[in-house]
């Protein structure tokens, strides 16, 4: 939006017009947050019963949930992900536009889940950037309800200040990998919960079964 | 025994004999099929048994697959017009990936399974498109998966598994469970694909075939034969 403190005009002190003219936008933004539903497996239930009368997500603002990214607000990543839908889920996020939030809906978005597998993204967070992430596996629309109550808490503290800062984009990170190697290597190590491979698992020995000409070279 | 350890020790080794010659002539079967290929496929059929109560399987000679699918389809007798299943099953060990025909014939109500084991360093069959249509994409998940290949499919790409796909073939044994690369190489190469290659409207349509190629990265296909991949 390009406003700021020094762009203001001098209405009594900068700072009171700046918190005031805060109070609206962010007033604004809370109250009106159109979810992109990127629903994937279970999660997405609940999700559509979170939209639906019992729960009812317009009473929060979320009055439509925008299938188009371009008008959306905030990306619920609601199921797993496999690799080969991460280039789908990343681009979704470049063509949303500023200012935007993401929420990591249940388990599996947000950690991969049970799913530690070749084929599963270990939590979206190493994709894009995410704000608030719902434990549960699948959450209850009360959780849903909850973790979008804690984007509008975080958008209530934002200030048009820093808008500059928080709201900064790169375009050159388009499709690229929010986190590095090496960080993805972290969020992404094993739990230990199946076998005891390591994360470079392939390359080390297991108990699997193996060929020789099925090692990398 | 603590229940962890022997899920520690992995399955059980099953003995020397194949699956073939273990259930060889071992059950009266219920479906007069068997009979009838035992008696025109003599040397083709390796065996026959019975499992999960009455469900007959017949082992045969993969080299002579296409010409007993055929016969089961086209002879007026038997008519298996259904292509119930096509999958595979890997045992591990370095045993032979058995391809598996689940079959069903509508006119006379009968089922049947053909098991073709195919030993590891040659895994191709003939392709069965050409008898039923819906063999396509099974035929494709079965490369995809576990790399066997099936000659005369008219497209024989992956299907689940995205098309640059480096890693090998997951579902067999001997593929780790976490995959072969590291997760931030899995993760750089998941955002360098271009969706675009394969979520697009003419997927299910006239898309041009494209040739499945041994990718430098790929080591399982690394000792196959690679003189027919443009089928």
């Amino acid at each position: 939006m390009g406003v700021n403190q020094s762009g203001l005009p001098l209405l009594g002190s900068p700072a009171f017009v700046t918190t005031r003219l805060d109070f609206v936008v962010n007033w604004a933004r809370r109250n009106s947050l159109w979810p992109m539903p990127f629903g994937t497996a279970c999660c997405a239930i609940e999700m559509m019963a979170s939209a639906a009368s019992n729960f009812d997500l317009a009473r929060f603002g979320m009055e439509r949930m925008s299938f188009s990214p371009r008008q959306a607000d905030v990306l619920i990543c609601a199921g797993r992900v496999p690799y080969k839908l991460a280039p789908v889920l990343r681009r979704i996020w470049d063509q949303m536009m500023q200012p935007k939030w993401c929420i990591s809906m249940g388990a599996c978005a947000s950690s991969g889940g049970v799913f530690d597998v070749y084929s599963m993204v270990q939590g979206i967070d190493t994709i894009v950037p995410v704000d608030v992430y719902i434990p549960g596996c699948p959450p209850r629309p009360e959780g849903l309800i909850y973790g979008l109550m804690m984007v509008q808490e975080k958008i209530r503290r934002e200030s048009l200040a820093n808008h500059a800062e928080l709201r900064a984009e790169d375009p050159l990170a388009a499709g690229r990998p929010r986190a590095g190697d090496q960080e993805v290597a972290d969020l992404t190590g094993p739990f230990g919960n199946s076998t005891d491979q390591n994360r470079v698992s392939g390359l080390v020995a297991t108990d699997a079964v193996r060929r020789s000409e099925d090692r990398l070279p | 025994m603590n229940p962890f350890d022997l899920v520690a020790q992995g399955p059980a080794p099953s003995g020397d004999a194949t699956r073939a010659e273990r259930g060889a002539n071992e059950a009266e079967p219920g479906n007069p099929t068997v009979s009838a290929l035992r008696a025109r496929f003599s040397d083709a059929v390796l065996g026959n048994s019975v499992t999960a109560g009455d469900q007959d399987v017949v082992h045969a000679d993969p080299a002579r697959i296409g010409e007993i699918l055929r016969w089961l389809h086209d002879s007026p007798a038997e008519q298996y017009d259904h292509l119930a299943d096509l999958t595979a099953v890997d045992y591990g060990g370095g045993r032979p990936i058995e391809v598996v025909y689940q079959l069903w014939s509508i006119p006379h109500r009968r089922a049947l399974r053909i098991r073709c084991a195919l030993p590891l360093h040659a895994l191709e069959i003939e392709s069965a498109t050409g008898i039923w249509t819906g063999a396509d994409w099974l035929e494709r998940e079965v490369f995809d998966l576990f790399g066997v290949r099936f000659a005369g499919h008219p497209n024989l790409r992956r299907i689940l598994m995205p098309d640059d796909y480096g890693e090998g073939h997951p579902l067999r044994k001997d593929f780790p469970l976490r995959g072969r690369f590291s997760r931030a190489e899995q993760t750089r190469r998941a955002l360098n694909q271009d969706p675009e290659s394969y979520y697009v409207p003419g997927e299910i349509g006239d898309r041009v075939p494209q040739v499945v190629a041994a990718e430098p990265g790929d080591p399982s296909l690394a000792e196959e034969d690679h003189g027919d991949e443009d089928d």
